[in-house]
């Protein structure tokens, strides 16, 4: 009986040693080194958070869309359309023209391409090269969590220019978006990477 | 374990009764276990080199061979296998068992085994050097430019958060949360992490393993994520290349009378910390991947590299570098295959940069540093098992030469 006792309490104490810590004391110290620059003091969530670093990608704004400021993800970063949803953004992609293709289409659930298929799709210029053009409609999940958006679709264009994956997406209700397409493409036309 | 001797031979040894302990100690020591861990051990490999083209290496590792990942299940191309595997931790640890009860003490004593024994021996320490490799090792890199230098280097994937007080535009002590201490910070969970030297504590909550910081105006919230100074904490899929993630969280100081401010986010994907005033003391909160201080200074003289012609494949890395330390200075160069081992840490040419960069361009070196007690163990541990493999030769060789010798006598 003592030992059952004993075990009891060995097995309530093991259990209580895993319970979540609700305060930690902090101790742990280190010395300034040659990486903790000075710092940049009061800064806001706009400067903490935003790359104030210049876009390696510039263009020309079309008449009619808002331009915003860039954030990690877009270098350039545009609103259009009357009802306030379709998005346009330039970013500097991982991977190949291929998977960012197949990624776009993953969002709206169709059918991936192969090399084939990608070599059928549309040739546009971009950024002093030429570019795959990327056409989409139907319900679009971005992924990350979101509620898919149906009576949506996409326009795009992919490119590999000086070795870096290219990308001009526009994102927003199909009637917009079809209305803007030649406003896209000219858009993507005008791009230089300036970097 | 090939070269441990056959025990089991009733010609060699007569087969007691044997109890329950001694069956235990048959089977722990046994060919039989020796033989199902070398094959798991290999298949474990197989599959995590599989799995890591989907998950990503950092990932795969600590499915496979962490200490805390005891079964596992497979996964290839999405796809679950189901087959329950002991982790590749314990496998060797059970190897380790097998070896020490098998290979040392089981093991048939007297000098013509004596190099079985030692090679054991030797095998025995090159899986203890992996256990205190796995435990006490640490892993960072150190990015330092042409004529600039640096003392310190930064871990590969921690992040932690850091509280330091301004003196002078500088940050003065660094007070340090680690990671360990913040990963399990999710769901709903928060912690207050108390600063006996700091007029205030903080209280921490919503970590995330990879998320950026959106604009609600930019993005708006669509899981119900906090607002924190007009921005939120968007949540990604890990990446492949776990490097690459950057962790965040929520948090606020809590000031000695009780009270809590405003929210605020703690971002790997920052580019300045949050500022924090107490009276006339100014202090800053930031995330970052723990920077771990080394004990004397780099400097990067000279960097040069050098492609296979035609190609982006390296030939030949070279860092000239002097390591300054105490007012005094020692010129090393570091390159491909030849580390700077010092002051029990190592110095490993891993990249350069920036990407792209041709002649004349200035460059930066990055090096690979580690600090692993059990370092140059299984060096040695080589060295151990080959010289009982000599001496296991050479007192076969020895009997038989004997044995002929006899033989000729008898003729």
């Amino acid at each position: 009986m003592n030992r059952l006792t004993t075990h009891l309490f060995a097995c309530l104490a093991l259990i209580s040693s895993c319970e979540e810590r609700k305060e930690v004391v902090v101790k742990e110290t280190r010395a300034a080194t040659t990486r903790d620059v000075s710092p940049k003091l009061s800064a806001t969530s706009d400067e903490r958070f935003r790359d104030a670093k210049p876009s390696p990608v510039k263009g020309e704004t079309p008449d009619g869309w808002l331009a915003l400021p860039a954030t990690q993800l877009r270098l350039l970063n545009y609103r259009f359309g009357e009802s306030g949803m379709g998005e346009v953004w330039v970013s500097i992609s991982s991977g190949s023209v291929l998977d960012n293709v197949n990624r776009w289409f993953n969002q709206f659930g169709a059918e991936p391409v192969d090399g084939v298929g990608l070599e059928k799709l549309r040739s546009v210029s971009i950024a002093g090269t030429s570019g795959t053009w990327v056409e989409v409609v139907g319900e679009y999940a971005s992924g990350m969590g979101s509620v898919p958006k149906s009576g949506f679709a996409l326009a795009g264009v992919v490119a590999s220019v000086d070795g870096r994956i290219l990308t001009v997406k526009m994102v927003g209700p199909k009637d917009e978006v079809a209305a803007a397409k030649p406003i896209l493409e000219n858009f993507a036309k005008s791009l230089k990477i300036v970097e | 374990m090939p070269i441990m001797e056959n025990l089991s031979d009733p010609a060699v040894q007569p087969k007691p009764r044997r109890s329950i302990a001694g069956k235990t100690f048959d089977v722990l020591s046994g060919f039989g276990l020796a033989t199902i861990l070398l094959l798991l051990l290999g298949l474990l490999t197989w599959f995590a080199t599989l799995e890591q083209i989907d998950k990503g290496l950092y990932a795969t590792l600590n499915k496979y061979f962490h200490w805390k990942s005891v079964f596992l299940l497979p996964e290839i191309k999405g796809k679950i296998v189901p087959l329950p595997l002991l982790g590749g931790y314990w496998a060797g640890a059970l190897l380790l068992l097998n070896l020490m009860l098998g290979g040392v003490i089981r093991i048939r004593k007297g000098w013509k085994h004596v190099g079985n024994l030692i090679s054991h021996l030797g095998i025995i320490f090159m899986l203890v050097a992996g256990g205190v490799a796995h435990h006490f090792s640490e892993r960072g890199n150190m990015a330092v430019g042409e004529g600039e230098t640096s003392n310190a280097a930064e871990d590969y994937f921690e992040y932690v958060v850091e509280v330091a007080e301004i003196k002078s535009g500088k940050p003065d002590l660094i007070h340090v949360i680690r990671g360990r201490d913040l990963v399990d910070l999710t769901d709903g969970a928060s912690r207050l992490f108390k600063f006996p030297n700091l007029p205030f504590d903080l209280e921490i909550a919503g970590y995330q393993n990879h998320a950026i910081p959106v604009g609600i105006s930019e993005r708006a919230p669509t899981l119900g994520e906090r607002d924190a100074g007009g921005y939120y904490l968007m949540g990604k899929p890990d990446e492949i290349n776990a490097e690459a993630n950057t962790a965040g969280c929520y948090a606020r100081v809590v000031h000695r009378d009780g009270t809590k401010a405003e929210p605020f986010i703690l971002a790997g994907a920052s580019f300045h910390p949050f500022t924090v005033r107490h009276e006339d003391r100014v202090f800053t909160v930031d995330m970052r991947k723990r920077l771990w201080p080394m004990p004397f200074t780099l400097k990067l003289d000279e960097f040069t590299a050098a492609f296979h012609p035609g190609t982006m494949k390296p030939s030949k890395f070279v860092s000239k570098v002097t390591r300054l330390e105490n007012g005094s200075e020692a010129k090393v160069t570091i390159q491909m295959n030849e580390p700077m081992r010092y002051e029990g840490l190592t110095f490993f040419q891993a990249s350069y940069g920036p990407p792209g960069s041709g002649p004349g361009q200035r460059m930066y070196s990055v090096f690979e540093v580690v600090k692993n007690p059990a370092d140059k163990w299984p060096e040695y541990s080589l060295y151990i098992v080959a010289f009982g493999m000599l001496v296991t030769f050479l007192t076969k060789f020895g009997g038989y030469l004997a044995s002929s010798s006899r033989k000729n006598r008898h003729v």
